[in-house]
């Protein structure tokens, strides 16, 4: 993409502002409850001056990182293994196709349960979710590994774990990034409404839901965007990787 | 390699019944030499390739090779351009995977992958990634990583019936170019009578399903063989002889 794309990404969001700004001005809404775009910007610039949003920002970072982390390390190689062999593909296809249309904070009692009100569950909740997302995807790139290609590998005496090694973890790399890129995305997600439900005192969640209680109107709307802007940001990152990482896929 | 193939017959199970899909192929082809096996489409030429390969068991017969099975080194090319190369490898990199089995110094396989895409003239496109070949290169690179793994002999499964017209004849005179600085024995698979006749120096015509050898033509054409070649009233009359033969079974 270059400049010119990215200036022209610019004028929807112009559009938006505007439009805020009207309605807002025009009394169709109250301005109690939708504050001027002016308003809520001064809060952004008012909340990263003075550092008040950075802790808040880093407590939610660590938690979707550790969740992210977590999911990775659990979810790939029971994906591997779905892959790889039939039988247990066909002994958890349904578990883990139930699973996954949970929706992790309906959940919430579980966790608090099995880990009390603390980071645990938070993190807990967003592991159960990021791993089976990225269960799934290295389980069908595994899966969907091409026949051919590794016939090929085969006919070079490339086998048994050196097969895996250099043939079929590349089959799979493009499906996991789709899987990581989806699941990072909804840990951040996950994290961020725990953060408003379960105890915290600290975190983007909380600072959403305790302005909203408390009717700092524009401070919640100013915390809202950062947190879109965070999380574009961690889109962006993921997608910065699997360019590096899988650049023989031609982006 | 001297390659006997010994009375090979092969059954699938359809159902309740078995379907003969080979019905006691029976040839042989000399050291060195170039046999193409030519029918109908869907005879069972790629079956009698994985046979001779070892990928699959014949229900009766046997190949004959002067090497032990496990030591016996094939050269596969296959027929899909998509599928022929590793895409998480630069070109050079799918050559050099094939010599690991082989040699350990990565310094050497880096020599030898380079010399190989010299002789196939893709020596610019060394550090390329699949996605940016076109068609016929990709299929260069795969016959030039076969020859890289110096097999014992090759076994091409119609890898240009997916090309142009002309990358096709242009393809067909650099296998000869490197089958004859190599003197490999080759037993190739097509469905085209040009090619089976421009490239072979025997031809065995099979029937359609269950196939049979319906004949052996020899192609006494002289080489090294051109564009000229094809031109030549030999090259018509051989094509006309085997068409002959074909024709009953295209009825």
């Amino acid at each position: 993409m270059n400049l010119h794309h990215k200036l022209l990404s610019l004028i929807p969001i112009l559009l938006i502002i505007i439009f805020w700004h009207l309605v807002v001005f025009s009394g169709l809404v109250n301005s109690f409850l939708l504050p001027p775009p002016k308003d809520v910007f001064l809060k952004i610039v008012e909340l990263i001056v003075t550092w008040t949003i950075i802790f808040d920002i880093i407590a939610t970072l660590i938690r979707t990182g550790l969740g992210f982390i977590g999911g990775i390390v659990i979810g790939v190689p029971l994906g591997v293994v779905m892959g790889y062999y039939k039988k247990i593909y066909a002994l958890f296809e349904f578990l883990v196709d139930f699973l996954r249309s949970l929706p992790a904070t309906a959940l919430f009692p579980l966790f608090l349960l099995f880990f009390g009100i603390g980071d645990e569950a938070k993190i807990a909740m967003t592991i159960f979710m990021s791993s089976l997302i990225i269960l799934v995807n290295t389980m069908y790139g595994v899966k969907n590994r091409n026949k051919t290609r590794e016939m090929i590998a085969k006919t070079m005496k490339i086998e048994g774990f050196q097969l895996f090694r250099k043939v079929t973890i590349n089959e799979a790399k493009p499906y996991l990034f789709a899987g990581l890129r989806v699941s990072i995305s909804l840990s951040f997600i996950v994290v961020i409404v725990a953060e408003m439900f379960i105890g915290s005192s600290v975190g983007l969640g909380y600072k959403i839901f305790n302005a909203l209680i408390v009717y700092k109107i524009s401070e919640m709307y100013s915390v809202i965007i950062l947190t879109g802007l965070v999380g574009y940001l961690i889109n962006r990152l993921i997608v910065y990787t699997e360019r590096r990482q899988i650049p023989w896929m031609g982006f | 390699m001297k390659i006997k193939i010994n009375k090979i017959s092969k059954a699938f199970q359809s159902g309740s019944k078995d379907m003969l899909v080979l019905d006691k192929i029976e040839f042989q082809i000399k050291e060195g030499e170039f046999l193409t096996i030519f029918g109908p489409n869907g005879c069972g030429k790629t079956t009698l390739l994985n046979i001779i390969a070892g990928l699959e068991q014949p229900t009766q017969g046997s190949i004959e090779l002067n090497t032990s099975k496990e030591e016996t080194k094939v050269g596969f090319v296959f027929q899909s351009y998509q599928e022929s190369l590793f895409p998480w490898k630069s070109v050079k990199g799918n050559i050099e995977l094939a010599l690991e089995s082989r040699l350990r110094n990565r310094k050497e396989r880096e020599r030898i992958s380079e010399s190989y895409l010299k002789e196939v003239g893709l020596l610019n496109f060394a550090n390329k990634y699949p996605y940016q070949l076109s068609g016929g290169m990709k299929q260069l690179v795969a016959i030039g990583r076969a020859f890289a793994y110096e097999p014992h002999f090759f076994l091409m499964d119609e890898p240009f019936s997916a090309l142009d017209y002309d990358n096709r004849i242009m393809m067909e005179e650099k296998l000869l170019d490197l089958w004859t600085k190599h003197k490999k024995t080759v037993i190739f698979v097509s469905h085209d009578i040009d090619e089976a006749v421009f490239l072979s120096d025997k031809i065995v015509i099979l029937s359609k399903r269950p196939a049979k050898v319906k004949a052996i033509i020899d192609v006494n054409l002289k080489r090294p063989r051109s564009i000229e070649t094809r031109l030549e009233n030999r090259f018509f009359e051989i094509k006309k002889k085997v068409l002959r033969i074909f024709k009953e079974e295209i009825k």
